[in-house]
């Protein structure tokens, strides 16, 4: 009993600490080295911290560059599936655009709208530019669900900075280095968003299934039978990590679980934009109008020019309303005119049954009267023979040769 | 001369193979995840530092191994030194079953690995979990050891052909 234990603490002892002709380091200290990194990397020092950055930036430069052979291949199998089914998509499109384009305006509107109730709420605006970053590393990785973009700090993407894939959004910035950062996608199991499910306006949040979906979470009890599958999902702004109607996904309902259907396919991102904020305050506003108080001194001066403000948005709108109306009056125009051809089309098809069916009576007859213009035409004993032409003579010969009904 | 020269260093790459394929597969994440098949991963560099470190290959470092590691959790966006920390267990599991071992069997070995890679991915999962965390999902950690022990078989054999050849 002794003498096995004696063997395994002697064969631990050996593995842990012999380091053979070619080995520089023995595994206790590299085990020790590994656990210290760990502990370093929990606490977050700075100098680490700079340390991480330095090897980030040289690791995902060289992943993206090992990568390049089998993204070459992956792209290429994709390609080649799109192509395939190219025309398809193309027709759908091309309807989805028109559709858009039409939703487009109204959106414009609303902007303009929501933009004007948040400084009368003295709430913040936002001005954002919109980055467009390249991914580099994009591994699909089981566990966690994260991309690398081609910004970082020297292009201000900060911790936090929210994602887009169009107008949709993707994730936010959890990682950020000198020329490249981590981002954290929504369908990531640690990823949690604030949203608001419309139209039912209901205050959810969304967490990662870890899969290509999103799930609902903490949602009052009763409301299940309230949603469609016309609900769509986006931010609410809550907790002020992500802006609000950013629009994320569509709601699924399996079973007794709420999904999201995200408009952004994660597999297929090759570019993102990195949104880049500048936060102007209500009060940085409320010091621009004492600005402009001081150097014109009349309030009615202002006042004048708050209503230009307000009459030029006004205009603005009303220019896009107009638009939209011309838009619609020539679709209307449009439909009307299909409506009219076709009606003619309807028209001539229906002379051309008719047409048909007389032709189909005609030919009948002709077949019945080979048949049966003997047995019409042959006098009898108390009766004469019917005259060729006459309706007598068609009865006759469509009541196959009976002279009486 | 030159022929000479081309056919040693064609012979040291050669022998360096294992290593560069580790580097590869951790920077590239050699796993076929975009065929998007549900669960399906497996953890190729468990499956090449068990069987290179159990057979004591000259040229796989263990210094190197530990970098590896440091590598895989940049760019997989794990904490520095959990995948350093796996490879290296890895390289003590196969330190202590050559000392035990008299006679090698590939049986033994196959199921000695699995018994390895889920002690090493549960103490993985615990790490990260506990410490750091981190919201992981068990079931893909469990296929992952699944698929990873199957392929091991499949790979073991690609492997010895590469040592046979080395050694003709």
């Amino acid at each position: 009993m002794a003498s096995s234990r004696d063997d395994f603490i002697i064969a631990i002892r050996s593995a842990f600490l012999k380091k053979s002709t070619q080995q520089k380091f023995s595994l206790l200290t590299l085990v020790s080295i590994s656990i210290f990194v760990i502990v370093l990397s929990s606490l977050d020092f700075k100098v680490i911290r700079y340390l991480k950055i330095g090897i980030n930036e040289v690791v995902y430069r060289s992943s993206f560059i090992v990568s390049i052979p089998e993204n070459f291949v992956k792209n290429t199998y994709f390609n080649v599936a799109e192509y395939s089914t190219f025309f398809r998509q193309y027709k759908n499109n091309k309807k989805e655009l028109e559709q858009l384009k039409s939703k487009d305006i109204s959106n414009e509107i609303i902007q303009y709208e929501n933009k004007e109730l948040k400084d009368l709420i003295n709430d913040y605006v936002s001005s954002s530019d919109k980055v467009l970053a390249k991914i580099i590393v994009d591994h699909e990785s089981p566990f966690l669900k994260s991309v690398i973009i081609n910004k970082g700090s020297n292009n201000k993407i900060k911790i936090g900075t929210n994602i887009y894939d169009q107008s949709y959004l993707v994730g936010r910035v959890v990682e950020v280095n000198y020329r490249t950062s981590r981002v954290l996608l929504l369908s990531d199991l640690n990823s949690n968003v604030p949203v608001t499910i419309a139209p039912q306006n209901i205050q959810a949040i969304m967490i990662g299934a870890g899969e290509n979906f999103g799930e609902i979470k903490y949602i009052k009890d009763g409301i299940f039978e309230k949603f469609d599958e016309n609900s769509i999902v986006y931010t609410s702004g809550t907790g002020a990590i992500f802006k609000s109607g950013i629009p994320i996904g569509k709601l699924i309902q399996r079973d007794k679980d709420l999904d999201v259907e995200f408009f952004s396919d994660f597999s297929q991102l090759k570019y993102v934009f990195a949104e880049v904020e500048t936060e102007l305050t209500a009060q940085n506003n409320i010091e621009k109008v004492e600005d402009n108080k001081d150097q014109n001194n009349n309030p009615i001066d202002t006042k004048i020019k708050i209503l230009e403000d307000e009459k030029k948005i006004i205009e603005e709108s009303n220019s896009k309303f107009k638009e939209e109306n011309d838009y619609l009056k020539i679709q209307i125009n449009k439909l009307n005119d299909e409506i009219y051809s076709y009606k003619n089309e309807i028209t001539s098809q229906k002379e051309k049954i008719d047409q048909f069916f007389i032709d189909q009576e005609e030919l009948e007859f002709l077949r019945l009267n080979l048949l049966y213009s003997q047995k019409c035409q042959t006098r009898k004993l108390f009766s004469t023979g019917l005259k060729v032409g006459t309706p007598e003579y068609k009865r006759c010969i469509l009541n196959r040769g009976k002279m009486n009904d | 001369m030159t022929r000479l020269t081309r056919k040693t260093s064609l012979l040291k790459i050669y022998t360096w193979f294992p290593i560069i394929l580790l580097f590869i597969s951790v920077l590239n994440e050699f796993d076929f995840n975009y065929l998007n098949l549900k669960y399906f991963s497996f953890n190729f560099p468990f499956i090449l530092i068990f069987f290179f470190t159990l057979k004591e290959f000259k040229n796989f470092d263990y210094f190197l191994v530990f970098i590896a590691g440091l590598f895989n959790d940049t760019v997989v966006g794990l904490p520095l030194g959990i995948s350093s920390l796996s490879y290296t267990l890895i390289c003590i599991a196969t330190a202590y079953i050559r000392n035990i071992t008299i006679r090698p069997n590939p049986l033994k070995d196959w199921f000695y690995f699995l018994f390895i890679i889920s002690l090493i991915n549960s103490l993985n999962y615990s790490i990260l979990t506990l410490f750091f965390d981190f919201n992981l999902d068990l079931t893909s950690y469990l296929i992952n050891t699944f698929f990873t022990f199957s392929f091991y078989i499949i790979f073991v054999s690609i492997f010895k052909y590469y040592l046979k050849g080395l050694n003709d």
